[in-house]
This record gives structure tokens, sequence and C-alpha cells, in this order.
């Protein structure tokens, strides 16, 4: 009912003792422009995952090694185990032998991966990932080459490479190092084609950001590796998309025989593997914004114990309200006000900070951070919640006092 | 039916040996309209019967009837708006309220009714109008004179329309122009028909007083009914030979009881008697609270 009147009077105490106040905000500004830069940029490389998963078309099938999820017997997920390493797990050529012998799926394309340095005649490159692969994958990835042609499924001994274009960039220094040869572990590969730039590649999701990949051919990199190689994952879409359940129980089928029964490896259909990935996502931001939430119960403490010694110093005020007639709660309710206002107030500023972060996060980085409304909403209305819940005890402080006292109180 | 009606009140500080008796079973009634002066020396428990009067302190003994309502068990929030209704105060110093500037401070008691901003401001400033302060409505407390700081105490103790206005001491920081100002104001409000209670060490200004009562040790020890422009013989007494001597406080308590003791054939009151035996035979230890 006074709630105007009290946040008139919040708004003078807060103006009449501007540094106080900031100070007092301070540790609610950082907790919230923590917890919103740390949520943004989860969202952000979650926008960036789901962009280039449906980027890839809503018929790829994933195959990966381990176990990640459990299905009920009409296929449905019931399980996500997000956090299952993949430590040392992958796939063997048996494997992907059997998943050729599907007949409804095509292409069948094994990324194995190639440990070394890429690197040329004057350069070399840390930072690429070199995978041995097969003619299918633009197929799988549905990218397009910007220049030149990807390797054929028959010339899976050859030494070429098809790269991305952050790695022409990094370790050619040009656009279009198209017949310069690069070396990976002691053998030469020539450059054949060069990938068009991947939709919202994601530094954050290291795996697939093919801008920073060498494919080389499938029997070219096993022979690198010494004869055998890890396959970290298997793509390939079903000839009819109708058919796509199917399809996922006969490739689960004939890989469960294949590893002898057992079922440590996991087959998504797009959608789950988009699913998956938020899964993931959501679970690491509200880790971390859990630990950031904490600097949020420290600025509420930081709250309560400037408000406490603000009531002290303003005893006399009291005094006089309650002399003129404030009732007890009439008290309270200013001082809680006070307290809530200056806490929101520390929201915002923290929201505005947090802006400011996620566009220099978005110049100097690949990350690419989403603040939406629910974020900003949310992180306001937790402020608030921690103003109310810390600005009780001065509030009841104040309420309490006895009048003549407060009247009679010197500084 | 009388305004203020107290049967026997005492208020008492502390335990045991270090209890203070601040009022001693003191019985008062103040009808409506009446301008009571408070007189006495430091200590004798002034403001101890102002707070009580004004509802912010409560008896540990005895009963306080206010306007027909009896205040002994009234809930803290109900005095509170009793306070904000019916009464105002002015005190010694410190009225205002830094933060806010004199309009807001004169608004202050009409906010706790929950009256909307713009009615607030405007009946505040419709009083400091009539007070002669319209021009400084927007000046902040510490850019007034003790004067008009005190006026504008007055203008906040106004602005509800109070039955009753209770100023502890309201001229103690003043000079006699400024003193003069501050008490035709209190003068005029008595003559409008409020009920004004006054505490104060100037006998010179219970002249404007209908009632003088007179207080040492937590006890009144003189009630005399005076006319309005005239200085009570009491406090005439008092005044003349408190200007003889240096210390205010000794010189005002001697003074009193020569004056009292001068006076006793006028003084029947029985209660007044009793505590004079009292108080000569065994001297109170008398706490000096300045
Ligand atoms: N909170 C308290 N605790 C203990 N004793 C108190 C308290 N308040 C007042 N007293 C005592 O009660 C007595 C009366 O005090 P009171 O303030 O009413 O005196 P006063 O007549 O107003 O004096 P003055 O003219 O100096 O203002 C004093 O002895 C004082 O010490
Ligand atoms: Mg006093």
């Amino acid at each position: 009912m006074f709630s105007g009147t009290y946040l008139k009077l919040a708004r003078a105490a807060i103006r009449s003792n501007k540094w106080r106040s900031l100070l007092t905000m301070f540790g609610v500004v950082i907790g919230v422009a923590s917890v919103v830069t740390i949520v943004s940029i989860g969202e952000g490389v979650k926008h960036q995952v789901s962009e280039q998963i449906k980027q890839r078309g809503d018929d790829l099938i994933t195959i990966l090694p381990g176990g990640r999820i459990k299905r009920d017997h009409n296929g449905q997920i019931t399980n996500f185990n997000p956090l299952d390493v993949q430590g040392g797990v992958s796939f063997s050529e048996a494997d992907y032998k059997a998943v050729l012998q599907i007949p409804s799926v095509k292409p069948v394309v094994p990324f194995g991966r190639v440990v070394g340095l890429a690197k040329t005649a004057s350069n070399e490159y840390e930072g690429a990932e070199i995978i041995a692969a097969t003619e299918g994958v633009p197929l799988v990835l549905n990218q397009k080459l910007a220049y030149g042609s990807f390797f054929a499924d028959n010339e899976l001994k050859a030494n070429s490479a098809v790269i991305g274009q952050r790695v022409a960039e990094r370790l050619f220094g040009e656009n279009v190092p198209l017949g310069k040869s690069l070396i990976i572990r002691d053998r030469e590969f020539i450059v054949r084609g060069i990938f068009d730039k991947f939709s919202n590649g994601s530094a954050f999701v290291a795996s697939a950001d093919y801008d920073n990949a060498i494919f080389i051919p499938y029997k070219a990199g096993q022979e690198t590796m010494g004869g055998t190689i890890q396959i970290y994952q298997i793509l390939t879409r079903p000839t009819d998309a109708q058919h796509m359940d199917d399809t996922v129980a006969a490739l689960a089928q004939a890989l469960k025989t294949a590893r002898a029964g057992q079922e440590d490896f996991t087959v998504l259909k797009q959608d789950e593997n988009l699913a998956l990935a938020n899964n993931f996502l959501n679970v690491l931001t509200s880790m971390i914004s859990a630990v950031a939430a904490i600097s949020l119960v420290v600025g509420g403490i930081g709250i309560m114990n400037i408000m406490l010694v603000s009531v002290t110093e303003r005893t006399k005020e009291i005094g006089i309200r309650k002399a003129v007639g404030a009732t007890n709660r009439q008290i309270l309710y200013q001082f809680l006000t006070e307290a809530t206002v200056i806490s929101l107030l520390g929201g915002i500023l923290g929201v505005i900070i947090a802006l400011l972060a996620n566009f220099l996060l978005r110049i100097f980085t690949d990350l690419r951070p989403v603040v939406t409304w629910p974020i900003v909403i949310v992180a306001c209305g937790i402020a608030l919640i921690v103003g109310l819940f810390f600005g009780v005890a001065p509030a009841l402080k104040a309420a309490r006092k006895d009048p003549i006292d407060a009247l009679r109180y010197e500084q | 039916m009388s305004l203020i009606d107290l049967s026997e009140v005492s208020k008492l500080y502390g335990f045991g040996d270090a209890t203070t008796i601040a009022l001693d079973e003191v019985s008062l009634t103040i009808n409506k309209g009446e301008f009571v002066a408070v007189m006495g020396p430091s200590g004798s428990g002034k403001s101890t019967l102002m707070h009580m009067i004004g509802l912010l302190d409560r008896p540990t003994h005895g009963t306080y009837t206010f306007n027909g309502r009896l205040i002994s068990h009234m809930s803290v929030a109900r005095r509170a708006r009793l306070r904000r209704d019916t009464l105002g105060f002015v005190f010694q110093s410190s009225n205002l309220i830094p933060r806010l500037n004199v309009l807001e401070n004169v608004a202050l008691p009409l906010a706790y009714k929950g009256m909307t901003q713009t009615r607030r401001l405007k009946q505040a400033s419709a009083v400091l109008e009539q007070i002669g302060l319209a021009d400084r409505e927007y000046f902040m407390p510490k850019q007034l004179s003790g004067g008009q700081t005190q006026r504008v105490a007055i203008a906040r103790a106004l602005v509800n329309n109070p039955d009753v206005i209770i100023a502890d001491e309201p001229t103690g920081n003043l000079d006699s122009a400024s003193s003069l100002l501050v008490m035709e104001l209190l003068s005029d409000l008595h003559k409008m028909g409020h009920t004004i209670l006054l505490v104060t060490h100037n006998p010179e200004l219970t002249r404007y007083s209908s009632r003088v009562v007179f207080m040492r040790d937590g006890l009144i020890i003189a009630d005399e009914q005076t006319q309005v422009g005239r200085i009570p013989a009491l406090a005439r007494k008092l005044y003349f030979m408190q200007r003889k001597t240096v210390d205010d406080d000794l010189a005002g308590v001697s003074a009193l009881m020569k004056a009292l003791s001068s006076d006793a054939a006028q003084n029947k009151s029985k209660k007044v008697k009793k505590i004079k035996t009292k108080s000569f035979k065994r001297p109170r230890k008398k706490r000096v609270a300045k």
C-alpha cells in the first residue's frame, strides 16, 4: 500500500550516500555479472552447437564409442549420462566394417584420429586436428568445398589432404594453398581441397571445429599410424529417412554383435545429439554458475553489514520517525525496501557489466555469448531475493529500536 | 472529560541500587485547550513525563488514560498510530531528518497515514505558509537557522492537526528574539484551541501558559493555574532569584524551595505537603542529566 513511499525513501537514502550505496551493492554486482556472463556463454555455445548440428541435416546418424545413453524398448532415451568420459574407448576396424555391412545406410564415414603435428617446410601448426576419413565427409557434414575436390574412396591410400580454412591461414599463411605440401608424421601430403568456412564453428566443442581440421584418406592415415587407427566417431545417413528408427536399431544390433554383446557405444539421431549436447552444456554451466552464485551470498552479507552500520548511524532519524507516528512495521518496510532496492540496483548494474563483458568476448574471442531475457530476469530476481533476505536483520534492528533511546542517541 | 489523565504514574530506570525514579507516582489531569508549562531542575523528570504523555513511553506503574483510552496496555503499533493522529512533538534539537528537505520533513507524519505524496506536500506547504516559512520549503535542514529549524519542527507537529502539541524545551537553543517567534507561534496555536505542553527552564516563557507545573525529583511539587499573559508568582520568584546565581541548576532548586516555603500557605495540596517533608528529611540522590 505504501510501497511507493518506501521506494522514494529508499531512493533518497541511496542518493544521499552514493558511494556507500555503490560499495554496498558491490558484491551483488560481481555475483550477478559473473553468473549472467557464464550462463550467456553457455547459451551461446549451445546456440552454436545447435546451429552446427542442424546444419548437418536431420537425418545424420552419429555413432560414438562409450555408452552415454539408455533406451527403452521403444527406442526412447531414458537416461543421459552426459559426463561419461570416452576415455580410451574407440571403435576398431571390425566395428567400422560391421556398420558398412548395413545396407540401409550410405555413406558410412569413419573419423580416425591421427596423432601428430602438421608441418610445412617452413612452418608448423599444433592446433590442427588430423582426421583420417573417407569420400563421404562432405556429404555427412553437409559441407561444400571452396576450392578443389575431396578425395574419392578409390584413392584412400593417396597422399592428398583436404583442409579447413583456419589451417590454410595458420599453416600456409594464405587462403588457397592448393597443391602445396604438408608433412604429417614424416609423410608428405598435397593439399587438394579446401572446405568452405564451417558455420558457427566453436572452439568450445573442439571435436566439431572442422575449420581447424586436416582430412587425409583413411588408409593413408592408418599407414601413418602404423596400421591401426582409433575411430572416435562414425557418421552416416540412412538411404531412406522414413525408416530412421529401424536403421538406428539395425546399426545398434550390428555393433552389439561386433563388440561381443557389449553396449559400450551410442547411436544418436540428430535431434538426440542436440539434446545430449544441450544437456551436457546445461550441467556444465549450472555447475560453474553455482560457484559464481556463492559470490552473491557474499554480496548479500555485504549488504547486511553496511545496512547494520547505516541503521546505527540513522538511529536519530528512526527516533524522529517513530515520534511522528511511524509504526515498527513501517520502519521495517522502509529499511527492507532500501536493502532490496540496493541489491536490485546491484543486480541491474551486474547485468550491464555482463553485457559489456559479452561484447568484449565477442570481439576478442570465438565465443558468442547470448543474453536472453530469462537470464536477466532470473538474475535480477535473485538479486532482489538476496536483498530481501539479508535486509531482514538490519530492518528488524531498526524497527525494534526504542523511540526514546533513539531520540536521545548522539553520534 | 479530561484529555490527559495520569494516575499515580511511576517510571523507574535500572534495577536494585542503581534504580532511578524518573517519575514518582505522578498524578496529573490536563483538559483540552490548556497551555501547560512544565518547569523544574535538570533531571527532575520533565522529559520523562512528556514522553509518557506523548505515548513514546509506558509507565512502570500506574495508569494513563489519553482521550478516554487506557494507554498502559495498548500495543506498540496502536500507540504509534495514536501519536501519528493526535500528537505533535517539538524537541530541543535534532528535530529534522537531515537528508530530507523542509517540505518533506514537515510532511513526514502524513506519509505514515498513507496519504498520497501530492496531497501531503500540499498540506505541508500550507502549514509552512501559515508559519511564514513558505520561502524555505526546499531548503535542507542544515541550511536553516536554529529558530527556523524549531519553527519547521512546529510546522511538522501541526501538519496532522493534532489534539496535543508537546514541546520539550523548544527554545533551549535559541536567542530571545527567536524564542519569542516560537512562543508567539505556540501561543497562536493555543488560541486556536490546541492543547499545548511546554517544558522550559525560562520562567519568562510561562507568561504564555494557562497553567504551570513544577517538578522535582520525579514529583510534581506545585501546580498552578495562571492567567495568560502574566508570569505566575511562583515562577517570577524563581526567575528573579535564579538570575542572581551562576549555577543554573542548583539555583533553580534552592530558589524553588525558597519560593515554595514562602508560598506554603497557598499550596494546600496533600500531595505537595507529603513530598515536602519527604524530600527534606531524606534527600534523594539526584542524578544530573546534563
Ligand atoms: N534511559 C534512561 N536510563 C536511566 N535513567 C534515565 C533514562 N532516562 C532518563 N533517566 C533518568 O531519569 C531522570 C529524569 O530524566 P529527564 O530526562 O526526564 O529529566 P528532565 O527533567 O527532562 O531534565 P532536563 O531539564 O535536563 O532535560 C534523570 O535522573 C535521568 O537520569
Ligand atoms: Mg529534558
